[in-house]
């Protein structure tokens, strides 16, 4: 019994490496859509709607001031550092509130 | 003579199906969890999301393949002069980078190799200039970091690996990046904040030609 207590702290170690290296960055930059208790609804300008999850760790912040997450209102320009393996399963570690975004001017 | 292995008895019938039943259930909850998700990418209990097993399944993307003979582009140093036995690539190029969106832009440099480069902006922007060297041998260096709109330099790679620019747009409007170099790097490789990599093509200099010439347009 007490051989297999290291085997089995070895084997979830390993896993959870494998899962943490699968996982990367994105940053996702759009309009609040939707505002629920753990989860974000991200409107890209590129018309991609990207649900994000956020936890207890995920910063918001707006001016660089720590804000709660009540102040999240659909609308809200933002910029979303979130961590995951693609887009449809992204942990936000930051959520900043930024200045309405300015549409490229028309050439 | 040990008396348990004379009353040691074949398990019952019904202890064997118990026991069958059970590894099979494990079998199972192991295909369904962890076997499909990370091999064939798919997931119907959604543990291939939850524990990263997704990516394994993805196909690789696609990294920009070193170019066939890219050790030509390793100096040999003789005194003050660093020879080759390829001639140097140019680059042009220009980025648009949108409101509070990031890139980064990299040649890949072997040690001791050089570069001349200039790079302007529209707008000042984050910026870090710096280089990774290849996969396990050590962790990124900054050579500068500071805010820019511009920067001139010659630069000779410390480490074999990835050498560029981080920039980020700190502000609401989209900002143009224009970028010149020339120098002896192998491959360009561009890294975008949505995770996207573009490979740049590079034009390798004839001697006797000027940058970017044929010989039909050489005068």
């Amino acid at each position: 019994m007490m051989r297999r207590i290291p085997i089995a702290t070895l084997t979830l170690l390993v896993l959870g490496v494998m899962a943490l290296m699968a996982h990367d960055d994105i940053r996702v930059v759009g309009v609040v859509t939707k505002v629920q208790a753990a989860k974000l609804a991200v409107k890209t300008k590129e018309g991609r709607n990207v649900s994000i999850k956020m936890n207890k760790q995920t910063s918001i912040t707006r001016d660089k001031k720590k804000i709660g997450a009540p102040e999240l209102k659909p609308g809200q320009s933002v910029v979303v550092d979130a961590y995951g393996d693609g887009y449809e399963d992204l942990l936000a570690l930051e959520v900043r509130i930024v200045p309405a975004i300015t549409p490229p001017a028309a050439k | 003579m040990n008396p348990d292995l004379l009353t040691l008895q074949p398990p019952s019938k019904r202890k064997l199906a118990v026991t069958t039943a059970i590894a099979l259930a494990v079998a199972i909850a192991l295909l369904f969890s962890i076997v499909l998700p990370a091999e064939y990418g798919l997931d119907p209990l959604h543990t291939g999301a939850a524990l990263g097993l997704n990516a394994l399944s993805a196909p690789t993307p696609k990294a920009a393949p070193n170019p066939v003979g890219a050790t030509m582009y390793k100096p040999v140093q003789e005194g003050p002069t660093g020879y080759y036995s390829a001639a140097y690539k140019v680059d042009s190029t220009e980025f648009q980078l949108g409101p509070y969106e990031y890139l980064e832009y990299k040649y890949r440099l072997e040690k001791g190799a050089s570069m001349l480069y200039s790079w302007t902006a529209s707008a000042a922007l984050t910026h870090d200039f710096h280089g990774d060297p290849e996969t396990g041998k050590g962790s990124e260096q900054s050579y500068d970091k500071k805010d820019r709109q511009a920067s001139n330099g010659a630069f000779t790679a410390p480490f074999p690996g990835l050498h560029g620019w981080y920039w980020e747009n700190p502000g609401g409007q989209t900002i143009t990046i224009t970028i010149s170099s020339a120098g002896f790097y192998s491959s360009a490789m561009e890294f975008r904040s949505d995770r996207s990599r573009h490979p740049h093509d590079l034009i390798p200099l004839k001697p006797g030609l000027a940058p970017g010439k044929t010989e039909s347009n050489n005068p």
